[in-house]
């Protein structure tokens, strides 16, 4: 397998033995990101919003037009509904402090899955905590799909859920969800609940469509998709950023303020308090441009041709269990998995030896951890620069852990100190 | 022949065999502690007596590090006094093992003083 793509990013040019298997956690930057953030710092640094000066001008042209890239990315009818935060965690947050917080009331359900990441469960915790909410969670079934018909066997009051946020990617079981089968199906039995899609795992994969999909809310990071990390996004449909309350308060924000009231800006910036990330925000420019260059149809190749191999070369060892469907269908080449005796943190220490980067422990995805019923695995996520070569990489080191560990076949002796 | 720099024999040895691997009854120190990396958890009991900590014992899964580690660290400390103990730091658990230990691993290697020392608290 060619890889065309391994040639845009510096950091293998850097470090040639480079096997980066932990692009779930973050991928590598392009050039074209690298040098776009450049270019803003040597041409037209200045603030954005502030200045009549043709520069501060440029910026903010600059700016915005990210905003309606962004839009035009997901297929937002509005750049006003295009929301720069910190990162995916960060407009979760301004979802449940700005929305939830203000619209739900003590007995109200929120549905989220077992394949969350800990950044679509603990705002939703502490919200629990603060307003007596019930969570519900989807449960994952044995070929670990979600099983969203569980919430109606699960007797509960269908009216009262009110929020019903799911993962259109696990960062862990690599398992799509089918969100746009399943949305319609949950909307019309929970005619009450607006719908978050965490798209944090599955935006550097997947086109997204913010109206076929049919949802209220989605946030992704720029740093899971080439860009810089810092910058993130929340979507919202303009009639609920309208009704939200801004969680930060201060510059941007505001239209008028006097010594006894403030008026808000009208949207996208009643929420962007202060000066936003304006470097981070022309790198996902650059980002977006260079998926769009690539184009979803090599990504999807890529990632299905990674997937097959993968499983492929994975299941041929001793002691391996892969969480995660065998079928490479509705799948991204994300492969966590533990090997019988070893600790997830003594492999990737032996890994870590030949320049090969995997994740090891718990992926931030504590409550899908308890479920699978294991404290940590391994875990190998794969993306557009990686080749068939890094996965014989992996297996090989993976072997070598297992001479290593592996006491009778080492010719271990016992000495004791 | 294994001969790694980390994962020597004696590292091996301990992670099989754990010395002090157990829990203790009506111990005057029961504490747990979870390395935040891995997720890991070890459970930490001893007995005082006289001044000193007479017995010591860990249970828990981790990984070959910590619970060596564990292993080699309630060796060092079983039957030491427990003002010497206490002023116990992490250079002096880090230099009782026979390996060197990366700084990306020492909330492993040191799993089992953390938990002492929030036992001691």
């Amino acid at each position: 397998m060619k890889n065309n793509f391994k040639k845009d990013f510096p950091i293998f040019t850097n470090r040639p033995k480079l096997v980066y298997l932990d692009n779930a956690a973050t991928t590598q930057k392009p050039k074209s990101v690298i040098e776009a953030v450049t270019n803003f710092y040597t041409k037209y640094n200045s603030n954005v919003h502030r200045g009549v000066y043709d520069l501060s001008f440029k910026a903010t042209e600059i700016y915005e037009g990210i905003r309606a890239k962004v839009a035009n990315f997901i297929n937002a009818i509005n750049p006003a509904e295009i929301i720069f935060t910190g990162n995916a965690t960060e407009a979760i947050n301004l979802v449940v402090w700005g929305y939830a917080k203000e619209n739900l009331k003590r007995g109200d359900i929120i549905v989220l899955t077992e394949m969350e990441h800990n950044s679509n469960i603990v705002p939703f915790l502490r919200l629990k905590e603060e307003l007596g909410i019930k969570i519900f969670y989807l449960p994952i079934d044995k070929n670990f799909e979600l099983d969203y018909e569980a919430l109606f066997k699960a007797n509960l009051d269908l009216k009262k859920v009110k929020i019903i946020s799911l993962t259109q990617a696990s960062n862990v079981l690599g398992a799509i969800n089918p969100l746009e089968k399943i949305i319609p199906i949950l909307r019309k039995k929970c005619a009450n609940a607006k719908f978050l899609i965490d798209a944090a795992q599955s935006v550097a994969h997947l086109r997204i469509d913010v109206q076929k999909l049919d949802s209220d809310f989605l946030v992704f990071s720029a740093h899971k998709m080439y860009g810089p990390s810092g910058i993130g996004v929340l979507w919202a449909k303009h009639e609920l950023l309208e009704e939200m309350e801004p969680i930060f308060s201060g510059g941007n924000m505001v239209e008028e303020v006097t010594k006894e009231k403030a008026i808000f800006a009208p949207l996208p910036g009643k929420f962007e308090a202060g000066t936003g990330k304006l470097e981070a925000v022309v790198g996902l420019g650059a980002a977006i441009d260079y998926i769009n260059s690539v184009g979803f149809k090599n990504i999807a190749r890529l990632d299905r041709e990674l997937t097959e191999y993968g499983l492929k070369a994975l299941n041929k060892i001793k002691g391996i269990k892969i969480y995660g469907s065998n079928k490479s269908k509705n799948r991204l080449p994300i492969f966590a998995f533990n090997i019988s005796g070893l600790h997830p943190h003594d492999v990737s220490e032996i890994l870590n030896r030949s320049e090969i980067c995997v994740r090891a422990g718990h992926h931030c995805a504590h409550v899908l951890l308890q479920s699978l019923n294991t404290q940590s695995t391994l875990r190998a996520s794969l993306s557009i620069y990686n080749s068939i070569e890094d996965i014989d990489k992996l297996v090989k080191g993976l072997e070598e852990a297992k001479r290593i560990f592996n006491p009778a076949k080492a010719g271990f002796r016992v000495i004791l100190n | 022949m294994t001969q790694d720099p980390l994962y020597r024999e004696i590292i091996l040895e301990h992670w099989q065999n754990p010395q002090n691997y157990g829990r203790l009854k009506k111990s005057d120190i029961d504490v747990s502690q979870i390395n935040p990396t891995c997720g890991d958890k070890i459970r930490l009991t001893g007995k005082i007596r006289g001044g000193k900590l007479t017995e010591v014992a860990f249970e828990g899964e981790g990984c070959a590090i910590s619970k060596a580690s564990a292993s080699l660290f309630t060796e060092q400390i079983k039957n030491m006094p427990m003002t010497k103990i206490k002023k116990l730091k992490n250079e002096d658990v880090l230099k009782n093992l026979p390996i060197s230990i990366s700084p990306a691993r020492h909330n492993c290697a040191l799993l089992c003083f953390n938990a002492l020392k929030k036992g001691l608290k």
